[in-house]
């Protein structure tokens, strides 16, 4: 159970994604590139981090550049998960399709400028998944979309924009933000479809994405000061697109949210030399129900308060690039606790992460990540079960993730990335409360392939 | 808000009543993004422009548009916004930034400026280098399609030096001089240029 994929493995599944991702003659170049005529690593340190520019073209609403026609592009990802005991102590396998190449993901994006004023991206992504017994199934819907407007004030001197300011649209907490040290673009950028992770997560890293409709304002000052205030409500009536293909009959399939949620971020910015530097806080209040069928379920709150920062230094040949984030969630699960779905009336979690990335003529990259999640212990939050379940109702996990990327050209690139824990929900040997299973067999190895095209 | 007034939105304003309006409104709401506002850069890698030589920046220009610039940043980052441009706003465009106040020298290493002083005023006989003042000036000021070097970030003099040794840039001229300057010669140039 602990071999991992053969390198005429690896390159098979290599051969095959470039087959079906050229065949038709797809057009090599992203819809923003064309758009602009620039390079990708004039906006992308590696996709999706962004540099200094591309900070500045996404807030200026992807505005900048001669509009498309035909404003698509595509991006596909494939890949090979090795997870390091794949015995679920009764003999099942943990993941599907460990050791072989798999298909992950394929997407188009319609991305480009509308008027010099309107811009956005919406991404649509056909995602397969895999099940333990060998079958596999194929699911459609949208994925990140971001619709922006945008004014500009200059300076006295007309020399310069020194006040961005604008709306967004988009259906995921933080993929607006343009810091890659907030969740919705945060490391890793990319994960495997199919490892174990831990249980936990607060709300705004990843838990509403594609379900909420969020309107926000925001304005950039003088390259320096950033402020944004966003509202939150359930992505139906017109906002449904935002939710497109989700499975929104199903109890537990999508989160409602009561009424507005708001959301707000600030961040100090500058950039000095071929450096740059952010440190910023955001924080979101959410109210949810219990049941997202039933309007009548009652709410549970969420208030996630975070801090970041950022630290690049873009240059030729070297890049260095750091990212660090910190969230505590309140969790006020007055409605959950009154159902008997909690054991606590509220509970805490909290999140860390920090990653530094180095690449060499923005072609070899390596990548080091530390992360770590802790919270109050709640059995019926987090009670115990095969694998993904706690012995003593805890979510404390962490870990580190070490990641090698090559870029042979621009939009191809091809990663090994290794995610190692020390702690797996709650505990170390027999964290799960059902085998003797220990944090490190979750440890897994992903051979990756992405493609923009 | 005080320091602000209302040019809003579009960079390609119908209204604009001259072309250097039109030129100065690309500048601040799409160059400046890199070059810095009225062209004064804060990264090295983007080129200062305030106070450029007009002739050298329409022939740069027109280089990238006719895509005879062919280093990495060049086809990496100017040749896509070289299309936005067409010759009047390329002339407005130049005009523009010629015209703009150049930024202060940038202090650096002691002893490569002092090394670099010394192959800038004086060449390098023994390599078959000329003089850089002797083109680009006793205070590398620049003159007509010779550009302005003082103040220029060192890392993107030396990137330059480098494309046009390797032909990356149709500089015919440029390379018959540098082409035996070694990469110790190159950055005590850069450094002492960058200082002026």
């Amino acid at each position: 159970m602990r071999s991992m994929p053969s390198l005429p493995q690896f390159l098979l599944a290599v051969a095959a994604s470039f087959i079906v991702l050229f065949a038709g003659g797809a057009q090599a170049v992203p819809s923003y590139a064309r758009q602009t005529g620039q390079a990708c690593v004039a906006c992308h340190v590696s996709f999706p981090e962004l540099t200094p520019y591309g900070r500045w073209f996404k807030l200026s609403g992807y505005t900048i550049g001669i509009r498309q026609d035909i404003p698509l592009a595509g991006m596909a990802i494939a890949g090979v998960t090795s997870i390091k005991n794949n015995d679920d102590g009764t003999g099942m396998p943990v993941t599907a399709r460990n050791n072989l190449p798999a298909f992950n993901q394929a997407s188009i994006f319609l991305a480009g400028k509308a008027t010099d004023n309107i811009g956005g991206f919406v991404q649509y992504t056909f995602a397969q998944t895999y099940s333990t017994d060998g079958t596999g199934s194929g699911h459609s819907g949208i994925d990140n979309a971001d619709l922006r407007w945008v004014g500009r004030m200059g300076s006295l001197d007309a020399n310069e924009v020194k006040l961005l300011y604008g709306l967004t649209l988009h259906n995921n907490p933080t993929a607006q933000d343009v810091w890659n040290s907030t969740p919705a673009f945060g490391f890793p950028y990319t994960s495997s479809p199919t490892a174990i992770g831990p249980s936990a997560a607060t709300q705004i890293e990843g838990a509403l994405g594609q379900q909420v409709a969020g309107l926000g304002a925001y304005v950039f000052y003088d390259r320096t000061w950033y402020a944004e205030l966003t509202g939150y409500r359930t992505a139906d009536g017109v906002f449904s697109f935002l939710r497109h293909g989700q499975d929104t009959g199903s109890p537990g399939s999508v989160a409602r949210l009561q009424g507005g949620n708001p959301y707000v971020r600030f961040a100090y910015n500058k950039e000095w030399g071929a450096q740059s530097m952010m440190v910023g806080a955001f924080a979101m209040r959410v109210k949810r129900y219990l049941d997202n069928t039933d309007p009548t379920s009652g709410t549970d709150r969420y208030t996630d308060r975070g801090l970041d920062a950022q630290y690049q230094y873009i240059s030729d040949p070297h890049t260095v690039t750091a990212q660090a984030r910190y969230i505590v969630e309140r969790q006020d699960h007055r409605m959950s606790f009154a159902q008997g779905l909690t054991a606590n009336t509220d509970d805490r979690l909290r999140s860390s992460q920090i990653k530094a990335t180095y690449y060499f003529e923005h072609r070899y990259g390596v990548t080091l990540s530390r992360f770590a999640i802790a919270g109050s212990a709640d059995a019926l939050l987090y009670p115990s079960g095969a694998v993904t379940g706690s012995a003593n109702g805890k979510p404390d996990s962490r870990g580190a993730i070490v990641e090698l990327d090559y870029l042979p050209v621009q939009n191809v690139r091809l990663m090994a990335q290794y995610t190692r824990y020390s702690q797996f929900n709650g505990g170390r040997r027999g964290y799960d409360g059902l085998s003797s299973r220990s944090p490190s067999d979750n440890n897994t190895l992903l051979f990756d392939l992405w493609v923009a095209y | 808000m005080g320091a602000l007034v209302g040019f809003v939105g579009n960079a390609f304003a119908d209204d604009a009543s001259t072309a250097s309006d039109a030129a100065q409104k690309v500048a601040a709401s799409i160059c400046a993004a890199c070059h810095g506002p009225s062209g004064v850069s804060v990264s090295p890698q983007f080129p200062r422009l305030a106070g450029q030589q007009e002739a050298y920046l329409l022939a740069q220009l027109k280089a990238f548009k006719s895509k005879t610039r062919a280093e990495a940043d060049a086809h990496d980052y100017m040749w896509g916004m070289a299309t936005l441009l067409d010759d009047s706003l390329i002339a407005g465009m130049g005009h523009y930034y010629a015209t703009q106040t150049p930024a202060a020298g940038i202090a650096g290493n002691a002893n490569l400026i002092a090394r670099g002083k010394v192959i800038y005023e004086q060449g390098d006989a023994a390599h078959g280098v000329a003089p850089c003042a002797s083109c680009h000036g006793k205070s590398a000021e620049g003159a007509a399609i010779f550009p302005r070097l003082a103040g220029q970030h060192a890392a993107y003099v030396r990137r330059q030096l480098e494309a046009i040794q390797k032909t990356f840039r149709d500089s015919p001229i440029m390379h018959g001089v540098i082409k035996d300057l070694d990469s110790a010669q190159v950055a005590a140039v850069a450094e002492y240029v960058q200082s002026k």
